[in-house]
């Protein structure tokens, strides 16, 4: 078929896909140009255009900056443990309620599950003081009735990290099974049955043939995960950290807001944006083709 | 008829066709004006209403407390605006609200909008004041304040005023502040008489009263007692850590080693401010101070042990504890029957003084940005608000219905009615050239201050305000502003918190250690530029006495 009668023919799909280009364009693409703000002593009143080029003195500044490493040290380390803790979480309750029979126990377990990923973080936030507070939390109330000392669950760094990773994993973990879910459906059941009447048992039809039905979906998930190791969300260490366990809940989201949004210092926060970007792309190629060498799937 | 419904069909479905893709091009081109709308500065400048009046735009704190009726941009108070000033001088006075709890984030988002920033803008942060005036963001208003302000300036004073001068130029309108006492001491009178001790006076008594109160629980808490109730805001630990700095101080250590962050100054270099952190690092490990203070950035927990009678002892902002809109004291005296808070003045230096820290005279920096068009309304909607009895109507109301004269001082009615008390929640954004109450002399200013609180109240409210106001250290200031406080300020005031709140809860072996560490982070992450920059500025001579 010739290009001009495929095209008049489906000119509507092409049509339809104006709207995500532009999505794209506009709240992707376009803000790129502010991204030479990094290179510019950038004064709001005088707009990108009227600031200064002062080169590399941006990133010279931020280099220098103790916390850009600490809060950079912070990042990579809640994200690692995050991925340990949190990554195999969702993927084991997936193969567990996959497990389960009754229909109407795992509905209801699943919606249990999800409802934790609906409420804000700054909600959440109230109800870990209220639980883990030294002086009005209720499981140090119940420590301390019993005759213990109170656990700084909160306020001393390493206890912090805990409630911090922990709290991640009740508010994401259900949530996090729909991928999975979704893939197990695509998985063959003869597979099982005939594997059942080979005599195999439930621990080996998981581990020959559900872990492996799942295997693209893992990597997928595990280097989009990669990618984000240097990017953290705001809400989660800013609204669970607190002042006395700085020290590890600083992350480059607190320090951009900080140094940005409240002290006025946009070219070092662009910097500091951009190196995130990039280091981003670097993991994410990177992942992507360990993962290709590896066992031949990626998603590049 | 058959052939006649097909191609209605055929039509019908091409119209729907076309209808909706015509929805799509229009939303893609909505969204590109408004980016246009974005870009496009000051294309707003000089706007009018249809019946030809010019627009103002104010900023206004939202405080999310408007009263049912009412909406922050429309109340009692922007009709009164706009009848007594703007249908005069045919100028709408519209307001742009700001989230109280996020000025700052969002006056800097606003201010490099250009063209959508209010034509007055306003922060306490003096950091943020000074940046946007070196950057060249503001208009200087000392001719427009000569031309449109003779009654703003007369109210201000010349003192007032310099504090939104830079290098002679009026790049702010100060608002004035008039009770400049800031802390006064909360003690449980009914735990002291139940152990017949009297109130505490210096702090050697004060620590025996506290070791009392731990010991032998006079008021039954059990475990949950709190001898000595902290938080990480300044009201709770700033009489404290100030009774320590070692008096007299010379004035080139006053200058050089004060630092001022965000609007406050800080003691962080000054002698005897280590000691002050090893005294909270004592009551902390042997059990006075709340456990959780650290967490408790906005006091809520600690008013909650306040009032649940948990707290034997506290500082705080002189008489917060009494006004309705915090209802600590009466929330306490509901819950726990007999309990009685004493105003008490405890922490003593080394020259046996209760020195403690005091307001600056000025209160918001207003600013009009260089980018409005409206400086001469602006200016003289602010001279209109300083000018005959408005601030006094702004700030009290309607005589009879919110108060009633006595000696010249309004005192606020106790049983006003729901609409009455309605017109003044949020009196203190609107007036924004004062703050405080203004009714005349010094002393009547005090005076209607301490009336607001609810009658019962005012004796202890008077006492409150009589210890704030007692040996109280001036804030010290420059004739320019110190760059580096406005480049570091804010990360710095995290790293302040962080040391207050690791010193104390180290054990008391680690104590030094743990002080010499984060004292070094502080100094490096900007600490060492502002003292570097104090003492230069210093030492040419640019300390304002």
């Amino acid at each position: 078929m010739k290009t001009s009668t495929y095209l008049r023919r489906y000119w509507q799909l092409y049509f339809l896909l104006i709207l995500p280009l532009a999505y794209f364009a506009i709240f992707k693409y376009g803000p790129m140009y502010g991204v030479q703000i990094a290179f510019k002593d950038f004064n709001f009143f005088q707009g990108i255009n009227g600031s200064e080029w002062i080169g590399w003195d941006g990133f010279r500044e931020v280099f220098q900056n103790q916390d850009f490493y600490r809060t950079l040290r912070n990042t990579l380390m809640l994200n690692i443990l995050d991925l340990i803790v949190s990554f195999p979480a969702p993927l084991i309750l997936a193969i567990m309620l996959y497990e389960v029979k009754t229909v109407w126990f795992k509905k209801l377990s699943q919606t249990i599950l999800y409802i934790p990923h609906f409420i804000s973080w700054v909600i959440i936030g109230g109800i870990v003081y209220q639980v883990f507070g030294t002086q009005s939390g209720f499981i140090n109330n119940l420590w301390v009735s019993m005759g213990f000392q109170p656990i700084p669950f909160l306020t001393d760094p390493n206890y912090w990290l805990i409630t911090y990773l922990l709290t991640g994993v009740w508010q994401s973990a259900g949530w996090g099974t729909i991928l999975y879910l979704a893939a197990l459906t695509g998985i063959n059941r003869e597979l099982y049955e005939a594997a059942e009447v080979d005599g195999a048992t439930r621990m080996r039809r998981i581990w020959h043939i559900t872990l492996p039905g799942l295997r693209p979906t893992i990597i997928t998930l595990l280097i989009i995960n990669l990618g984000n190791m240097v990017t953290i969300g705001f809400e989660r260490p800013y609204v669970i950290g607190n002042v006395a366990v700085q020290e590890y809940s600083d992350v480059l989201s607190t320090f951009v807001y900080r140094i940005g949004l409240e002290s006025g210092q946009y070219t070092l926060a662009t910097v500091v944006g951009l190196f995130q970007a990039i280091v981003g792309l670097i993991f994410v190629l990177g992942a992507n083709f360990a993962a290709k060498k590896t066992t031949g799937e990626g998603i590049l | 008829m058959n052939k006649g419904v097909g191609t209605m069909k055929l039509v019908s479905g091409k119209t729907w066709f076309k209808g909706w893709s015509g929805i799509m091009l229009a939303t893609v081109l909505a969204g590109t004006t408004v980016l246009a709308g974005c870009s496009s500065s000051g294309s707003e400048a000089g706007a009018t209403t249809a019946d030809g009046k010019s627009v103002l735009k104010v900023e206004v704190f939202d405080r999310g407390n408007s009263p049912a009726g009412s909406t922050i941009s429309d109340n009692y108070m922007t009709k009164l605006v706009n009848e007594r000033f703007g249908e005069p001088n045919k100028i709408d006075v519209q307001y742009v609200p700001i989230p109280r709890s996020e000025e700052l984030q969002k006056l800097n988002v606003l201010m490099a909008s250009g063209g959508d920033v209010p034509d007055i803008v306003f922060t306490y942060d003096q950091g943020t004041f000074n940046r946007y005036a070196q950057q060249g963001g503001l208009t200087d208003l000392t001719d427009l304040l000569n031309q449109y302000g003779p009654n703003l300036k007369k109210f201000l004073g010349e003192d007032t005023l310099s504090y939104g001068q830079i290098e002679g130029k009026q790049f702010a309108i100060p608002g004035k502040r008039s009770v400049l006492g800031k802390y006064a001491s909360y003690i449980r009178q009914d735990w002291l008489d139940a152990l017949k001790l009297p109130v505490p006076q210096t702090t050697d008594e004060l620590y025996t009263t506290l070791k009392a109160f731990k010991e032998k629980d006079p008021g039954k808490v059990g475990s949950g007692l709190i001898p000595f109730g902290m938080t990480i805001a300044p009201a709770q630990y700033e009489p404290l850590l100030w009774s320590f700095v070692q008096q007299p101080l010379t004035d080139e250590q006053k200058y050089t080693l004060t630092q001022k962050l965000g609007s406050s100054d800080y003691p962080t270099l000054l002698p005897g401010f280590k000691d002050g952190l090893k005294f909270m690092n004592k009551l902390y490990n042997e059990g006075m101070i709340s456990r959780d203070f650290g967490l408790d950035e906005d006091k809520k927990q600690l008013w909650q042990d306040v009032q649940n009678g948990k707290v034997g002892f506290y500082t705080e902002d002189a008489g917060e504890l009494y006004f309705t809109y915090n209802g600590t004291y009466k929330n306490l005296q509901a819950n726990v029957k007999d309990a009685k808070l004493t105003p008490a003045d405890v922490f003593t230096n080394n020259e046996g003084k209760h020195a403690k820290p005091e307001y600056a005279s000025n209160g918001l920096y207003i600013m009009i940005p260089k980018s409005s068009s409206k400086a001469v309304e602006a200016i003289k909607y602010l001279d209109w608000m300083a000018s005959g009895k408005n601030l006094f109507d702004m700030q009290n109301g309607v005589e009879g219905e919110n108060y009633t004269l006595k000696d010249g001082v309004p005192v606020a009615k106790e049983n006003a009615s729901t609409e009455a008390q309605n017109r003044l929640y949020n009196y203190g954004d609107m007036a924004i050239i004062a703050n405080g109450k203004v009714a005349g002399t010094e002393e009547q200013n005090n005076d209607a201050y301490i009336m607001q609180v609810p009658e019962e109240y005012q004796a202890a409210m008077r006492k409150s305000v009589e210890i704030s106001n007692t040996d109280t250290i001036p804030p010290v200031n420059f004739n320019k502003p110190i760059e580096a406080e406005a480049k570091y300020g804010s990360a710095l005031q995290d790293k302040y918190s962080q040391l207050i709140v690791k010193a104390t809860m180290a054990p008391t072996a680690q104590f030094d250690t743990t002080y010499d560490a984060l004292l070094k982070d502080y100094m490096s992450s900007g600490g060492q530029a502002i003292l570097d920059e104090r003492t230069k500025v210093f030492q040419e001579g640019g300390a304002n006495k």
